[in-house]
């Protein structure tokens, strides 16, 4: 077993329970041993717009409390992974600033020297497990499933940071869900945002974007939408609906977690997936039923 | 310590207006001067698409120094932080940061906190995370708490006081 802290960040834990359910059901059997730490708080990304120093700060805190535990940091919303990874870089690289976060953090009884590792979701899988392990498990193939895969801009941009994906054509979920079973073709649309940094100020607009890009996976003629970040899903998946009004289109779009796939191809039950919190209309995939 | 009055967040924020101040200058003086304004930030834009912003201007206004007129601009707030322009800028000036920069200058000078920010902020100074646990529903309208599927509890400042304290010094105070 590998050991990793999950860090939950703030979407995942208090609203987005199908990601959390589908990782701790998930991962295990792939050997990784998931950690919780106690006393972590918002990465500080969505804080970033009001104040980028807030944001630094309480990235650095995150990353004192996981290397406190002397663990590598397993980070399955990619906002956090970014604004984790920046903060890491500037703590490496600016000194002046790490002496001036370490001092703040010192109230706290905390300081980061930097010796951390930070993964995501896909990452950990394709690079870290691999996918000649996950090959080996593959209990239930996902056989001819046409999946349409979305990385969320900040799991993929800005590459200056170091993202676990590449930029411009990113292919580790594709390359994954390969071994699954499934097709996973490229599209116009994949590098498309969401638009959820919207929401907090203009969520109609937010919206549109979600809408505008599930409709055209959905005339493609994809069966299923696959993302890795709690902030897309939750538009994508749990606005739906509300996404397909904004752009005037009646869209039935399954939208699930990668790890909510890749549980159901390695043989675990739905029930235990949390698939029953999708509420785009995953039903008609017969996923699991079989 | 009690929760901060954001309303009240531009008083003394000299410190934190003329770091913010520093940052801009550094943008406008040191990395503007590289974009030759040829859009290619703009043509991807997301915001753009849909929200006319125009992140090349965002660049040449900073460049002739109307950051002013910037920071009292609603068209800051459409940029949806997807770093495709800091991605493709054939020149490095990644727009994006510029942007951040702005809305942090507007933000303290008490100009304007629109929408769910405020109480964004509100949420993470008082439990540590943006959002409170909520209870959900599922495909056929069963309700459902984080508990019902064995989870546990969610991890959050263990001293909010102290926790508290930092985080209010760098939204209200000098650091
Ligand atoms: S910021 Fe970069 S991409 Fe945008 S106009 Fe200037 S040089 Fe071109
Ligand atoms: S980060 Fe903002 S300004 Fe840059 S391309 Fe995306 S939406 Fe446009």
């Amino acid at each position: 077993m590998t050991k990793y802290a999950l860090y939950p960040g703030c979407v995942m834990p208090t609203e987005q329970y199908a990601y959390e359910v589908s990782i701790r059901e998930v991962l295990p059997l792939l050997n990784i041993d998931l950690v919780d730490v106690e006393g972590f708080s918002c990465c500080g990304e969505p804080m970033k717009s009001m104040n980028q120093l807030m944001a630094l700060y309480l990235s650095a805190r995150n990353l004192a409390l996981a290397e406190r535990q002397d663990l590598d940091l397993y980070v399955p919303c990619p906002m956090c992974h970014l604004s984790l990874s920046e903060c890491q870089r500037v703590m490496k690289s600016n000194t002046e600033m790490r002496d001036r976060m370490n001092g703040m953090l010192a109230s706290e009884d905390l300081q980061y020297n930097g010796s951390i590792d930070i993964v995501h979701t896909v990452d950990l899988l394709h690079d870290h497990i691999g996918i000649e392990k996950i090959k080996k498990r593959v209990k239930k193939p996902l056989a001819g499933l046409k999946v349409a895969t979305h990385y969320g801009c900040h799991l993929i941009r800005p590459s200056e940071i170091g993202r676990p994906v590449d930029s411009e054509n990113p292919q580790k979920m594709e390359t994954i869900l390969k071994v699954l079973g499934a097709e996973s073709l490229d599209y116009p649309e994949k590098l498309d945002c969401c638009g959820a940094m919207l929401s907090a100020n203009l969520p109609e607009s937010a919206l549109a974007k979600t809408g505008q890009k599930l409709q055209k996976v959905q005339e493609q003629g994809f069966d299923v939408f696959v993302d890795v970040c709690p902030w897309c899903h939750r538009m994508f998946d749990s606005k739906q609906v509300k996404a397909g009004e904004t752009v005037a289109a009646k869209l039935e779009m399954p939208v699930v977690y990668l790890t909510q796939l890749l549980g159901l191809a390695l043989g675990v039950k739905k029930e235990k997936l949390g698939l029953e919190l999708n509420l785009s209309p995953v039903d008609k995939l017969k996923l699991g039923d079989k | 310590m009690g929760i901060v009055d954001l309303t009240s967040m531009a008083e003394g924020q000299t410190t934190l207006r003329n770091e913010i101040n520093e940052r801009l200058s550094k943008l406008q003086n040191e990395i503007s001067d590289y974009c030759f304004q040829c859009a290619k930030c703009t043509s991807g834009c997301e915001a753009h698409k849909l929200l006319e912003l125009e992140p090349h201007k965002v660049v040449a206004l900073l460049k002739r120094g109307l950051i002013d007129e910037l920071v009292n601009s609603d068209v800051i707030w459409t940029c949806m932080s997807c770093f495709k322009c800091r991605e493709r800028c054939p020149q490095k000036v990644a727009p994006v940061e510029i942007l951040f920069a702005l809305k942090n200058m507007a933000v303290a000078s008490g100009k304007q906190i629109p929408g769910k920010y405020t109480a964004m902020l509100q949420s993470v100074l008082s439990i540590g995370l943006i959002q409170d646990v909520q209870i959900v529903s599922t495909r056929d309208n069963k309700t459902k708490k984080r508990d019902d599927f064995g989870l546990p509890g969610v991890s959050k400042p263990v001293d909010a006081a102290k926790f508290q304290t930092a985080i209010t010094k760098l939204a209200v105070e000098k650091v």
